[in-house]
């Protein structure tokens, strides 16, 4: 039965790489998804079968927001404590993009040889492809309303990470602050261990808005029944474990940011067990590099700017939130993935004060919004390189550096125009 | 900067904006007292969740929208609300109702399970449910001019055709099918104005937004005059419409 079943893959897996081969002769760089669709149709128990098969089991990350940097975190952990761990790198055509990247790892009896997979899971593709895996530890980041078009509101996407969590078989971490969640663990079935991590009511009090979660649960995570994040000052940050506090340097300033690291550390606690260390984890956090787009500073023709990617209106509002007050040259740049204009109504963008410049296909939409929240606009320029060349000829600002704000659009017009790569992309 | 009959500010409500605020349209009363700023008056925008917060004198009303989770809650907390709605209603209080927030003044909402959520009754017709959620531009001629707008609706109005906003050009709008000849959109009685064009269709549709400042600076015996501010705004609103409409195949303004 195991011998039989061992190659069971083997033709497809070859096809696979043949295919491979294929697309990468037609369009150099390219192609990489198309392996994955073959595959797909001629097997379609390969990708279940081999991310079901790591050594320390399926780690699967999922949530609204902070997936992908809490998947990043995770990982540089688990490497640090000296595994070797199968990732993704995308959550585009999940599926297939995960077969083709298994494909390159994959031996012909549908081994691999790295110690455990920690994957992004899109809620919607996660809860769809969720049904044919058994991951051992599911993490929830937490329940915003965003892209209101797909999932258009919060009990719906709370509905879609309870699928995903009923598959794991060891355990679910959560966010306890999250009311959404905190109701999702109680309901979990009892076997399950649950792993809950919070703020502390301290740390809450600093942002009266809240955290941008649908809901906030009522009471916060008593001291010593989980990760506590104790403090958050810019990049620096204190987590309590119950062995004592622990400062982390974090990729990019924000509470956001903090919350991330502290669903990393839970996750790699609960992965790891007994091997996991404190301080080996936290110098881990700290010695990533910043993350693209998220408040990471970069120097373009000698001029240091700040970028910062809105993904919904919860991280544009706590964005707005933690700009450092005075800062004199902002570019907002909203391309054509904000589909709805009405999207960023809810955020309250009076905290930006004067903004040099609107951009992007939805230029007129935001400088609508910042006009009527008091924020004055010297320019609507709709062209991104156009706005991207005055923005950078100016010179130096007195106060604060140059900050752009973009959504996902801005930032790849935005990155193509600087000739910049996306750390985004890089592996992990 | 104050105004000069009531010696007080314009007050603009905004009802139950924690649980009717899904696309921002709560923002429609931050835009109506903006607009009352620029114009050189006082305004200032209050948040009614209950009887408690209602402010002694009001001059507009804004209403979102919601979602189905938040239902009947909001109706619970509007039923409270409901003489005052009428008494603002009947006495030419601009109000906008926007998406559920308009569904819940209605008779009532046809829910897809086949329940019946009843309304407050302010206006005539009620939602129904329809087959797949219409989320997309709106383009309606009215007759405040050519609004432009995102609508996101799940259910249809049936029963606004005797007092329509407008007209639909693009989009889908009530999409009542027992009423006769061209789709229509929205519901208007008085000075109530209902639309599915949900988040800030005011600031996108200024012309709309003076219409209802009309009507609120006459009730204080003044004359509402366009600031100078709103101008150059208006220029970007209509810029964003203008964008909308030519993407869609039809003319900019
Ligand atoms: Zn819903």
């Amino acid at each position: 039965m195991r011998f039989v079943s061992a190659l069971r893959f083997a033709p497809a897996i070859l096809v696979g790489r043949i295919v491979r081969v294929l697309a990468r002769w037609r369009k150099p760089g390219g192609g990489s998804a198309i392996p994955g669709v073959v595959v797909n149709r001629i097997a379609p128990g390969f990708l279940a079968a081999t991310l079901n098969g790591f050594p320390l089991g399926l780690v699967i990350v999922t949530g609204s927001s902070g997936k992908s940097t809490t998947t990043k975190m995770l990982v540089a952990i688990l490497r640090a404590h000296g595994l070797s761990v199968f990732t993704n790198q995308s959550t585009a055509n999940i599926s297939q993009g995960l077969t083709s990247a298994l494909l390159e790892q994959v031996s012909l009896a549908g081994t691999i040889a790295d110690d455990v997979a920690v994957l992004e899971m899109d809620e919607g593709h996660g809860a769809f492809i969720a049904r044919s895996l058994t991951p051992r530890v599911v993490a929830l980041t937490n329940v915003m309303v965003d892209q209101i078009d797909r999932f258009h509101d919060s009990e719906m996407v709370a509905a879609l990470l309870e699928k995903i969590a009923a598959r794991a078989t060891e355990s679910v971490v959560l966010n306890a602050d999250d009311r959404y969640l905190a109701d999702l663990g109680s309901a979990l079935e009892p076997g399950i261990a649950v792993s809950r991590y919070g703020v502390t009511a301290e740390v809450l009090a600093e942002y009266p808005r809240g955290l941008g979660y649908a809901d906030t649960a009522s009471t916060r995570l008593p001291a010593g029944s989980g990760l506590q994040l104790t403090r958050v000052v810019g990049r620096d940050a204190d987590v309590q474990f119950a062995t004592g506090i622990h400062s982390i340097r974090l990729p990019a300033r924000g509470i956001h940011y903090a919350v991330d690291a502290l669903t990393a550390l839970s996750t790699a606690s609960v992965t790891l067990g007994e091997r996991f260390s404190p301080e080996m984890a936290c110098a881990a956090l700290s010695a990533m590099p910043a993350v693209f787009g998220r408040g990471e500073m970069v120097t373009v023709g000698g001029k240091t700017i700040e970028f910062v990617l809105v993904q919904n209106p919860s991280s544009f509002q706590l964005n707005v939130d933690s700009l450092v007050s005075g800062t004199e040259q902002i570019l907002v740049i909203i391309g054509s993935d904000v589909r709805d204009p009405s999207y960023f109504w809810p955020v309250d963008t009076s905290g930006l004060g004067h903004v040099l410049m609107a951009s992007g296909l939805k230029a007129h939409e935001i400088a609508l919004q910042l006009a009527y929240d008091d924020v004055a606009v010297d320019r609507i320029e709709p062209d991104v390189p156009t706005a991207l060349d005055a923005f950078l000829a100016l010179p130096d600002p007195t106060s604060g550096v140059k900050t752009i704000i973009f959504s996902a659009d801005g930032m790849r017009r935005t990155r193509a125009h600087l000739g910049l790569v996306s750390n985004s992309e890089d592996p992990v | 900067m104050t105004a000069t009959s009531p010696d007080r500010p314009f007050t603009v409500v905004s009802l139950l904006p924690r649980l009717l605020n899904t696309n921002g349209d709560a923002g429609n009363a931050r835009v109506l007292a903006q607009r009352i700023r620029w114009s050189g008056h006082d305004a200032l925008v209050v948040e009614v969740h209950s009887r408690a917060d209602l402010p002694e004198h009001v001059d507009a009303v804004s209403i979102g929208s919601g979602t189905d989770a938040d239902l009947l809650p909001a109706r619970d907390a509007l039923r409270t609300l409901v003489e005052e709605l009428r008494v603002w209603s009947n006495s030419g209080v601009p109000i906008l109702a926007v998406g559920t927030g308009w569904e819940l003044l209605s008779w009532g909402i046809e829910l897809a399970d086949g329940s019946v959520l009843e309304g407050l009754g302010l206006v005539a017709g009620h939602a129904v449910p329809r087959a797949a959620r219409a989320t997309d531009d709106i383009i309606v001629a009215s007759r405040y001019g050519r609004l432009i707008g995102f609508e996101n609706h799940a259910r249809d109005y049936v029963g606004a055709d005797a007092s329509p906003l407008g007209r639909v050009i693009y989009g889908i709008g009530n999409s009542d099918t027992r009423a006769s000849g061209p789709q229509i959109e929205g519901l208007t009685m008085g000075e109530v104005f209902c639309t599915h064009l949900h988040g800030p269709v005011l600031a996108r549709n200024p012309a709309l937004a003076d219409h209802l400042l009309q009507a609120t600076f006459t009730r204080s015996g003044l004359d509402y005059v366009r600031g100078a501010r709103s101008m150059s705004v208006d220029e970007t609103a209509r810029a964003a419409r203008n964008q909308v409409a030519v993407r869609l195949g039809h003319s900019a303004e």
